[in-house]
């Protein structure tokens, strides 16, 4: 029967991009490895307990006419230990490889080419990379490796407990608050590499998903240094008549941005028009203490936790195509930005995407709340973010 | 309190009732009419009660599946939204674990075991009318919340620190913890009762060897019970104190690993599960061999395979946290052990196939039942052993493909092991046949309802659709799968509607004049039958003695020269040879007040926790005073309590 279903499975898996049957790097590979021939065994020991039981019914029914009563028999000492010794010897056999894979996917890989931390909060992902010459890469959502490289994952939480999980990569690591755990990583082919938070996590459970972003070794460089690089501030024009400095709707969304976001959002290198830091204070602001790093926010595929794509899903725009994965390390390629779903987000969010977004007792919010913006202020937003390369 | 039999001349008229020392109220003595009900403690009307208040909760927590269900038809529902969603699938698991299956269980426990071992009632009758009565108020306190300020929506699990005052602010999880805290009783004084009732009160020659393997599964459930239900006790109670009063156990801040909640659940969590399924188990080990015409198949190996799942389940409980980040070392363990209490399991299903083998097999619903929970818990049983391979489970754990493993172990075989009990035992609880007909129509949308709906898990979940999701996205394989399972959820609730319509249908509730049941209508072979059906207040007019494993059988058939066997005996010739040697003198204890008065103080208590500290003084003044009125009420009805002063001793009168 398990049997069936994987055959099945194999038949009906042509679009799921989360198959835990089709691995596509070392360590998912390694437990496919593992279960495929146990899914086979256990559909096998199934099919012999059913023939068994299908041969009795048919076999010894009551049939008309016979009336006597069958042997009292007790039972088989002999057959009993026999079919209970075979049953533990398949276990064993079983046991035996189980151990080897997990020891093997567990193991801190010699090789290590990329070191990331992991946070879990309602209901968005951070990643924090930590190798050397990549401190200071904060993205959101969108974890971006290269591909045929070893990537070690540090696990954590910054408040109730989640599960990260990338089926085509590797099994589940939960992300548990006041604890850092790893996880091993490598994808063999470069693409986009789906999964969702799995440990159950409050209102949004649903829509918090993250997505391995695997880049070839000169796509990941190019999109390391981008990456690197601070926000640019947006220039004011000069006004042909009166020759002031006036506002462009960028420069106008970034001001916007500072009044409203830059409490809880992070842009590296934001200053406003005095030159001051704005250095977001989410620890004030949310149960969390966190929201997503927006520096690069147009090099992302998708925002609010994974639940809205950044691009459009037009095949032109579509993050599978060529176009896309040429320019995806800087950015979200012209015409391609999904503005329907950014507007409606700036504005009310939690309209879109259920969060608790009042404030607690403490004055705390968990997600982001309603920021009650003007039309204006929305498209200046959006001229605004869309210069966050 | 024991029944005690004693002649009546031994009563002597000086005796001091400790009525009229300590001034407390009569006991109530009524065993007929509507009040019978509130003071009873026959463990047979209290096994009924079980049953008619978890089969309610049935109803209501499939009522809960079939909106989530809705809700998940196709991808971006709109049925539900999040919060409601997830209140659904908490109050759903709560409810089917905790006030369905278990309460279900107790009702087969409670009515069958002083039958089938040859007593008059339980050890302690008016703790079992306690242990009922908190268990009714735990569930109807449960789904006050709703009224009161939400349900619950952290889970059936409650991970912390999700379950925090900071993350589930509404009080619906004060709610789950405290219900919780009351059926908790419920099932630590049912557990000691029943321990204590198979332990001392068998029929004189009934070695523990010669209990028929329901009681003993139930045996081992209720020292499951003992020692799981404090683990989540404490658990609970740190929760509540947490919520309530300040307390930092789980507070992620000041400190703590959430993964000591888990540890704690999961103590609990696992013996649970074969708290819900052993009872199940025990009763297949009835019908099988009833309607296969021959012993049960290794005896012995049942039930010392039941015993050993018994303590092997105490240490498996960390495979339900193999992606929780305990290490390798710490999985590896519990993957070796998962996979080796697989082996006692698969004992099981040997040695039902074993007894199928070589019988006479008549396919009555009750043995339909019964085979379908071989095939459907070996579904779930195989897929059980690939969550032990630790490796594989990482991608399995939290997908569907677990809702899948555990339905078909939990439904299709938890809920068919009842329902096979349901038709089995109709006759001998109130009497009268369940239609078969209508009982086959019944198997059979189960059978195709139960591998519709959770078949089609399997293949999502590995496909990664994870679970405790309010929606999907379309575009990941999900949708035509959610579909068929939406489908088959419907048709188990036709199954769910067929089975009541055939309890209205049969037992006079249509005005139809109800169908008697013969005195052995199975051609059965444990000790149970040997009685009038329904059985009487005192169960037996005389107390068999044991000889024989199968007793029954053993009176009705005996060898012939030739070693066939052959019908020495009829059930009623059985059952009026009992009756000639009638016990004269059958003191049944009273019924009391106090056992509900006690047990409703407890939500009132709940209530006080979570709302008032005053409503909390006076539920537990109410707690007080119960339990002084229990302690010195009369130790029976004084006989000037009855109408008719014959007094507490039954005469033995004679029905066939």
């Amino acid at each position: 029967m398990l049997g069936g279903f994987a055959l099945t499975l194999t038949g009906c898996a042509g679009n799921a991009p989360q198959d835990t049957w089709k691995p596509s790097g070392k360590y998912a590979r390694s437990i496919d490895n593992l279960q495929e021939p146990i899914f086979m065994a256990a559909g096998v020991v199934g099919l012999v307990v059913f023939a068994a039981v299908v041969y009795c019914i048919v076999k010894f029914r009551e049939r008309p006419g016979h009336d006597s009563i069958p042997h009292q028999s007790h039972g088989n000492p002999k057959v009993e230990i026999s079919l209970t010794a075979l049953s533990a010897a398949i276990l064993l056999t079983v046991a035996v490889p189980t151990v080897n894979t997990l020891f093997e996917i567990s193991n801190r890989p010699k090789d290590t080419a990329l070191e990331v931390t992991v946070i879990g909060q309602q209901w968005w992902w951070e990643f924090q990379y930590k190798t050397p010459g990549m401190e200071g890469i904060v993205t959101a959502t969108e974890l971006v490796i290269p591909v045929g490289k070893k990537v070690r994952l540090s696990v954590t939480s910054r408040d109730v407990i989640h599960s990260f999980w990338i089926p085509k990569l590797n099994g589940k690591r939960d992300a548990v608050p006041n604890r850092v755990q790893p996880l091993n990583m490598e994808a063999t082919t470069p693409g986009i590499y789906e999964g969702q938070c799995t440990e159950y996590c409050g209102l949004s459970h649903a829509n918090m998903r993250q997505r391995v972003v695997a880049l070839s070794d000169a796509d990941f460089a190019t999109w390391v240094a981008n990456q690197l690089k601070p926000a640019a501030k947006p220039a004011k024009v000069k006004d042909a008549t009166t020759g002031e400095l006036v506002d462009t709707p960028e420069s106008g969304g970034e001001a916007a941005f500072i009044a409203n976001c830059a409490r809880c959002h992070q842009v590296n290198g934001l200053v406003d028009d005095k030159g001051d830091p704005q250095n977001s204070k989410a620890d004030e602001q949310l149960v969390s203490g966190a929201a997503p790093n927006l520096t690069h926010l147009m090099s992302r595929s998708v925002f609010a936790g994974g639940m809205f794509d950044l691009s459009l899903p037009s095949a032109a725009c579509s993050p599978k195509t060529a176009k896309y994965t040429a320019e995806h390390p800087t950015g979200t390629p012209d015409g391609c930005l999904n503005r329907a779903d950014l507007e409606a987000w700036l504005r009310n969010a939690p309209a879109v995407k259920p969060m608790y977004s009042i404030q607690n007792k403490d004055k705390l919010y968990r997600g982001m709340p309603n920021l009650n913006l003007s039309e204006a202020d929305i498209d200046k937003l959006v001229a605004y973010l869309t210069t966050l390369k | 309190m024991a029944i005690i039999e004693r002649p009546r001349e031994l009563a002597p008229a000086s005796f001091v009732s400790p009525k009229q020392a300590a001034g407390s109220f009569h006991r109530p003595v009524q065993t007929k009419g509507w009040k019978s009900w509130f003071f009873t403690i026959d463990h047979k009307k209290l096994g009924i009660m079980y049953g008619v208040a978890a089969m309610f909760f049935f109803l209501v927590g499939g009522t809960e599946a079939l909106l989530i269900r809705i809700q998940l038809a196709q991808p971006n529902g709109k049925f539900v939204n999040a919060q409601l969603y997830n209140e659904l699938f908490t109050t759903h698991g709560t409810t089917m674990v905790f006030l369905f299956v278990m309460p279900m269980a107790a009702a087969f426990a409670n009515y069958f075991v002083p039958l089938q071992i040859g007593a008059r009632d339980v050890a302690f009758p008016r703790m079992n009318a306690f242990g009922f009565w908190c268990f009714l108020s735990g569930g109807i306190f449960l789904y006050l919340s709703p009224l009161l300020g939400g349900l619950p929506d952290g889970g059936w699990f409650a991970y912390a620190p999700n379950t925090g005052p900071i993350f589930s602010p509404s009080h619906g999880m004060d709610f789950w913890a405290l219900a919780l805290q009351i059926t908790g009783i419920a099932s630590l004084t049912g557990s000691i009762n029943l321990i204590v009732t198979i332990l001392n009160m068998r029929a004189p020659g009934m070695k523990m060897m010669m209990m028929p393997v329901f009681t003993w599964m139930i045996l081992v459930v209720q020292f499951l019970l003992v020692f799981a239900i404090p683990v989540i006790t404490v658990a609970l109670f740190l929760l509540t104190f947490q919520r309530r009063f300040g307390a930092t156990f789980f507070d992620v801040k000041a400190g703590a690993d959430p993964l000591l909640w888990q540890h704690l659940f999961w103590l609990f969590g696992h013996p649970e599960v074969y708290i819900l399924i052993l009872p199940s188990f025990g009763i297949v080990s009835e019908v099988l061999p009833v309607f296969a015409k021959k012993p049960l198949f290794g005896y012995k190996f049942v039930v010392f395979s039941g015993a050993a799942i018994g303590f092997m389940g105490w240490g498996v409980w960390a495979h339900h946290m193999f992606a929780s980040g305990l290490g390798p070392i710490s999985v590896m363990v519990f993957s070796l052990t998962t996979m080796f209490i697989a082996v006692p399991t698969g004992v099981k299903i040997i040695n039902w196939v074993g007894t199928l083998w070589g019988g006479t097999l008549r396919f009555t619903t009750a043995m339909m039942f019964a085979i379908g929970l071989i095939v459907e818990f070996t579904i779930g049983g195989l897929s059980g052993v690939t969550h032990a391979v630790s490796p594989s489970d990482t991608q399995q754990t939290d997908t569907y493909y677990i809702i899948a493993h555990f339905h078909y172990v939990l439904f299709g075989g938890a809920v068919f092991g009842l329902f096979a009990g349901f038709y089995y035992w109709w006759p001998k609880v109130f009497g009268r046949m369940l239609d078969e007909k209508l009982g086959k129509i019944n198997f059979w949308l189960m059978v195709i309802g139960t591998n519709f709906t959770f078949g089609p898990m399997h293949i999502v979940g590995l496909q990664g659709q994870p679970r405790r999701m309010y929606t999907y996205k379309a575009g990941y394989g999900f949708g035509p799968w959610n579909l068929v399972e939406t489908i088959g959820s419907f048709i188990i609730a036709l199954a769910v509607g067929t089975f009541l319509w055939n309890v209205v249908k049969t037992n006079g509730i249509t005005g139809k004049k109800p169908r008697t049941a013969p005195l052995d209508p199975w051609d059965a072979r444990t000790y149970e039958w040997m009685t009038t059906s329904p059985p009487k207040e005192h169960n037996f007019d005389s107390i068999p003695v044991v000889s024989h494993l199968d007793e029954f059988f053993h009176r009705k058939y005996a060898e012939d020269a030739n070693g066939n066997m052959v019908k020495v005996a009829t059930g009623e010739e059985i059952l009026a040879d009992q009756i000639a040697h009638a016990d004269k003198h059958i003191h049944m204890p009273s019924p009391s007040y106090w056992p509900l008065v006690l047990a409703v103080s407890l939500p009132i208590i709940a209530l006080g926790v979570i709302f008032s500290t005053y409503l909390a003084v006076v539920g537990g003044a109410i707690c007080v005073m119960a339990a002084y009125g229990w302690a010195i009420e009369p130790s029976t009805a004084d006989e000037s309590d009855f109408e008719n002063p014959a007094g507490p001793s039954t005469e033995v009168t004679v029905h066939v």
